[in-house]
């Protein structure tokens, strides 16, 4: 029997061969996008699942319920972990955690490597196995250190790398330190990357903040005894904040801070680390997080294409179906059970879901290079054998072969015989189901359609807003780690004196944007001035940073060397002058550090987006305090020649620093490189669109032509009563063209809800315009008419006599 | 072998039932072969496909190899039908992707019958009908008089009790009509078959032994011949 249902299946097949083909295209790119996104997703939501106590270990954040609103950090005071540990008994292990660069001498050879501060639980609560050494022992001296498998053969090559001594510059400071163990090297879903793992002692400032509640500079981890409830840890732990944080507490109430719904002020809080990877609501957290947005929308757009898919498939076979109605008929003559009709037509839905997933899967490895460029994925088809993953795709399969093969086989079946055998029904009706799926089809594509367009509009937005600097003419150099940022200003200041390209020099602590070194970097400075805190974002910089970067000087004066007390003066932004309050401010002195001289306000700036459009402008304030390093060089040029410029300034650099790499990058690279992740999800709406639009398409042409086969005889008598082609045109498409029409109205809310909560990310943003959906559904209806006039002028053209002869 | 009681068909036509059966009584025996016989529209088609479980009468009683059939399930009558029933039609209904062989093979496949006894019962049938040369043709590439003896070969395939035609010759010239009669008129006498045929035809009923005329959904006379 099934040897008989193959062969029917494909002669059945190989006669609606056009059909069938538009269905297997259709299908197959369904699969092929389907597969690489629902990878992608995968690989995103198994970040850090290799830790074997994963669902037992959070990452302790604090929460401020400031007057301006809920403000979370997840920076953490030093002595916070050991006393949390002393005093909660549910914490099994706690580890401090922070990051820095540094550079690792061993012999005469010097490596850039990341290194991670953190305490000897570390090793305890996370599943990083060391290949040697143990894992109790590996940090118990101050001075031991543990590498992963890949800095030791990068640092030691094939010797052993236990017990040797390494010497690492931390922050200009060059300690030895002695290898007790080498980590397995992790995978690449894991958030915590590291080269070195030392004891958090030796974390920058650890000495002058051991006993400060108030510097709050690196993350912790805490692993809880087993069937421990989270849920409880921000009430039992109220005490301890009322404790320690008396400070915070006190400063808030003066500024009227509310208490939540639990009477909290400031409270500590639980962040699983199960979700690291798309935490990116409490402040710093390991690796590069991302927006569980961009997860969410590829599963949203990958069902949303499968689905198209699968409207097309059910509505060619059920178009298909009424062809076939008689054979139907015939075969229940002779005795057909409903079960093995069912069964013959399911066998054919499954060659053509079979043939889909082949041609799916094949595309996938044509396609996978490039969508790994586009979406940053990490994905590799070899995870496709992994057995949930074969179960997926089986019963993923299963579904598709279930919906899309049942309903139309259901259908057929259910055929009258009689009236079959008469011929009655294989003229068939356009039917409301058809009519209801086309309409599916078409919302989501104008959905993603609309989408397109105006996440498209924001980026666009986005890179020409003026930022209040100039970003075309100033190149950013990050100092490299190793070197005084101070000391590289001065010498890259002599040696472009005389470099008649320059305009200026400085530098600063922050970048703007993101530069090629990847870091950023935040300080957010409180102090009480007039009977309130402010707060203000604090920029250490040079000489010459207001000129170099254009910004526009509103009152006062920049920092000048010829005036003796400017260094150690401010120059304030405008929201910063709002925040303080009254006119007149230059000359005013403010308690910003305790311990320090009041600074006095030299000068006031106009507001620029010093951070991404993301955030509104925050107060900031500038210093030229020692405190903070200069990690960047900002060199203006003259406009013109700015390519001949950078190979100019790169010359220079080498010249200083013949062993360093020069990172150097325009600032406006930088600014774009904040948008990164706008621009994938916007890659994402135009491939979505695309492939949506292109599949409906294909099964509009399909019906078109099914609808041309059913009408060629009314078409012929109208031609012979006298329709013109264009008359006739009009009559096959309205129908469709109106329910494109229909399909987009409905996609409107949606988009538009969709649309304008994403844009309520960005402080900056677009306004949604009516012509946006107008253009979708312009755009959307001359696809449509476009695709049905293929068949439509063909039949009007048609000779009639041929028709009407047929019948 | 077959009788129906009181059979009445009915379609609702705005607020009228509109009779195309009005209780009809028919008893048919073991080895007759009946024509019906009657105008455009007189119900034969439907009294036809009642009999051959195609249709359910609206009401009335059907008795077939002594089962009540308007008391079966789908599932009993539809294995009553396969294994009793074999229908030959106007219009021949072949399906039109499979071969001649293959179209005689299917009621066999629907009964589950072991693929080399199958075999052999299509070799016989295409012997039997003299359209061994045919057997990998397609309905398309045969005459309409071949067509109509692949049709009566395929109603023939599991050795059906009752034969039921409607018009098998309507589409054929006189000299194919006058063949397929012939071949009943030996099916009836020969293999005992019975046979109950719809026809236009005064010279084709006369091959029967019992014609029915049909007027206005009702048994308008009955003469056996
Ligand atoms: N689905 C239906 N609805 C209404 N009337 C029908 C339907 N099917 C058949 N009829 C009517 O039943 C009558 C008998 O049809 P039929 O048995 O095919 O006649 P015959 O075969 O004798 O020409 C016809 O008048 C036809 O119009
Ligand atoms: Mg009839």
């Amino acid at each position: 029997m099934i040897k008989n249902y193959l062969k029917i299946a494909w002669r059945n097949l190989w006669k609606g061969r056009v059909f069938n083909l538009m269905n297997i295209t259709g299908l197959a790119v369904a699969v092929a996008c389907c597969t690489l996104i629902f990878l992608t997703v995968y690989y995103e939501f198994s970040y850090d699942n290799f830790h074997e106590k994963l669902d037992s270990i959070y990452q302790v954040y604090n929460v401020a319920n400031r007057p301006k609103g809920v403000e979370k950090s997840s920076s953490m005071p030093t002595p916070m972990a050991a006393a949390l540990k002393a005093e909660y008994p549910a914490v099994k292990y706690i580890t401090r955690s922070g990051n820095t660069g540094g550079v690792v001498t061993y012999g005469n050879q010097k490596i850039n490597e990341d290194i991670h501060f953190v305490d000897p639980d570390f090793l305890k609560m996370f599943t990083f196995p060391l290949v040697q050494g143990s894992s109790n022992a590996a940090l118990s001296q101050l001075n031991s250190a543990v590498i992963t498998e890949e800095a030791a053969k990068k640092i030691f090559g094939n010797k052993s790398a236990l017990n040797q001594t390494l010497l690492i510059n931390i922050e200009n400071r060059e300690q030895p330190f002695l290898v007790t163990g080498v980590v397995k090297q992790y995978p690449a879903n894991s958030s915590i990357t590291f080269d070195v793992l030392l004891r958090f002692e030796h974390f920058p400032q650890y000495n002058a903040d051991k006993d400060s509640w108030g510097n709050r500079t690196h993350m912790v981890f805490a692993e809880f005894n087993e069937g421990y409830d989270p849920a409880i840890f921000t009430q039992q732990i109220k005490p301890f904040v009322n404790k320690y944080y008396a400070e915070d507490l006190k400063n808030l109430k003066r500024d009227g801070a509310k208490p939540d719904a639990n009477g909290n002020i400031f409270s500590l809080a639980l962040a699983p680390f199960a979700d690291n990877h798309f935490n990116n609501d409490i402040g710093i957290v390991e690796g590069n997080g991302i927006s569980k947005t961009y997860p969410i929308s590829l599963v949203v757009i990958g069902c949303f294409i499968l689905l198209i898919a699968c409207i097309n498939f059910i509505n060619l076979s059920v178009a298909r179906g009424f062809t076939r109605a008689r054979e139907v008929g015939v075969r229940k003559t002779l005795g057909a059970g409903k079960w093995q009709l069912l069964a013959q037509f399911w066998v054919e839905t499954i060659l053509v879901c079979l043939a889909s997933t082949i041609i799916g899967l094949l595309l996938c490895t044509l396609l996978i290079k490039q969508f790994k460029a586009i979406f940053k994925s990490k994905i590799s088809l070899g995870m496709l054998l992994e057995p949930a993953h074969l179960t997926g795709i089986i019963l993923m399969f299963l579904a598709v072969t279930a919906i899309a093969g049942f309903y139309p086989a259901l259908m057929m079946v259910r055929y009258k015989t009689v009236a079959v055998l008469k011929g009655k029904i294989s003229g068939g009706k356009p039917g409301k189901l058809r009519n209801t799926l086309l309409v599916i089809q078409f919302t989501l594509s104008t959905l993603l359609i609309i989408c397109t367009i105006i996440t498209w509009q924001q980026i666009s937005f986005l890179s020409n807003k003026p930022l209040g600097y100039n970003k075309t003419e100033v190149l950013s150099i990050p100092v490299d780690q190793g070197t005084r940022g101070a000391d590289a200003l001065r010498l890259m200041r002599n040696e472009l004196r005389n470099n008649a390209s320059v305009v200026s020099v400085s530098g600063a602590y922050m970048n703007f944007g993101r530069g090629n070194d990847g870091s950023s970097r935040r300080s957010v400075l409180g102090f009480i001035y007039n009977d309130r805190e402010v707060r203000t974002h604090l920029q250490s910089v040079d000489y010459d940073y207001v000129k170099t970067l254009d910004i526009k000087l509103l009152e006062g004066r920049e920092f000048d060397p010829n005036f003796k007390g400017d260094s150690t003066g401010i120059i304030i932004n405008e929201s910063m002058a709002r925040e303080l309050g009254g006119k007149n401010l230059v000359g005013t002195f403010l308690p910003m550090l305790d311990g320090k001289p009041k600074a006095q306000i030299i000068g006031v700036v106009k507001n620029f987006n010093f951070e991404s459009l993301h955030d509104d402008i925050a107060p900031l304030t500038l210093t030229m305090l020692k405190d903070f390093e200069i990690n960047y060089i900002f060199v203006k040029v003259k406009p013109g020649n700015l390519v001949g410029a950078y190979d100019n300034i790169k010359s220079s650099w080498h010249r200083l620093y013949p062993n360093a790499t020069f990172l150097a990058s325009w600032l406006n690279e930088n600014t774009e490189r904040q948008y990164l992740s706008e621009r994938r999800l916007s890659g994402i709406f135009v491939s979505g669109a695309v492939l949506a639009i292109i599949i409906s398409c294909i099964g509009l042409l399909a019906i078109s032509i099914m609808m041309v086969i059913q009408r060629n005889k009314e078409i012929g008598i109208r031609k012979v009563l006298g329709a013109n082609v264009f008359g006739i045109v009009m009559m096959l498409s309205q129908d469709f063209l109106k329910l494109v029409l229909v399909a987009a109205i409905l996609s409107f809310p949606v988009a538009w809800w969709v649309m304008s909560h994403w844009l309520q990310s960005f402080a900056y943003r677009v306004d949604i315009h009516w012509w946006v959906f107008a253009l979708s559904t312009a755009l959307a209806l001359i696809l449509a008419f476009v695709t049905i006039s293929f068949q439509s002028i063909r039949a009007a053209i048609a000779n009639p006599v041929k028709s009407l002869r047929s019948e | 072998m077959l009788s129906l009681k009181q059979i009445s068909k009915y379609y609702n036509t705005g607020n009228n039932k509109t009779y195309v059966l009005n209780k009809v009584d028919l008893d048919v025996e073991q080895g007759e072969f009946v024509s019906i016989m009657g105008p455009s529209g007189s119900g034969k088609s439907t009294l036809l496909n009642i009999i051959g479980m195609l249709d359910q009468p609206s009401e009335g009683y059907m008795y077939f190899l002594n089962e009540p059939v308007h008391q079966l399930k789908e599932k009993q009558r539809s294995a009553l039908y396969k294994q009793n029933i074999g229908f030959v039609f106007q219009a021949y209904h072949l399906i039109d992707e499979l071969t001649v062989y293959e179209n005689i093979e299917t009621p066999l496949l629907y009964q589950d019958v072991k693929s080399t006894e199958r075999k052999a019962l299509v070799a016989d049938a295409l012997d039997r009908f003299n359209i061994v040369g045919k057997k990998d043709l397609f309905p398309a590439q045969l005459s309409g008089g071949q067509q109509q003896l692949v049709g009566i070969a395929r109603a023939l395939i599991s050795k059906p009790k009752l034969l039921l035609a409607d018009e098998p010759t309507g589409n054929l010239n006189s000299k194919q009509g006058e063949e397929i009669m012939e071949l009943f008129k030996k099916l009836n006498q020969e293999d005992g078959v019975t046979i109950i045929q719809v026809t236009h035809s005064e010279k084709n009923a006369q091959y029967g032994s019992r014609i029915i005329n049909l007027l206005d959904g009702k048994i308008d006379s009955s003469i056996i011949l």
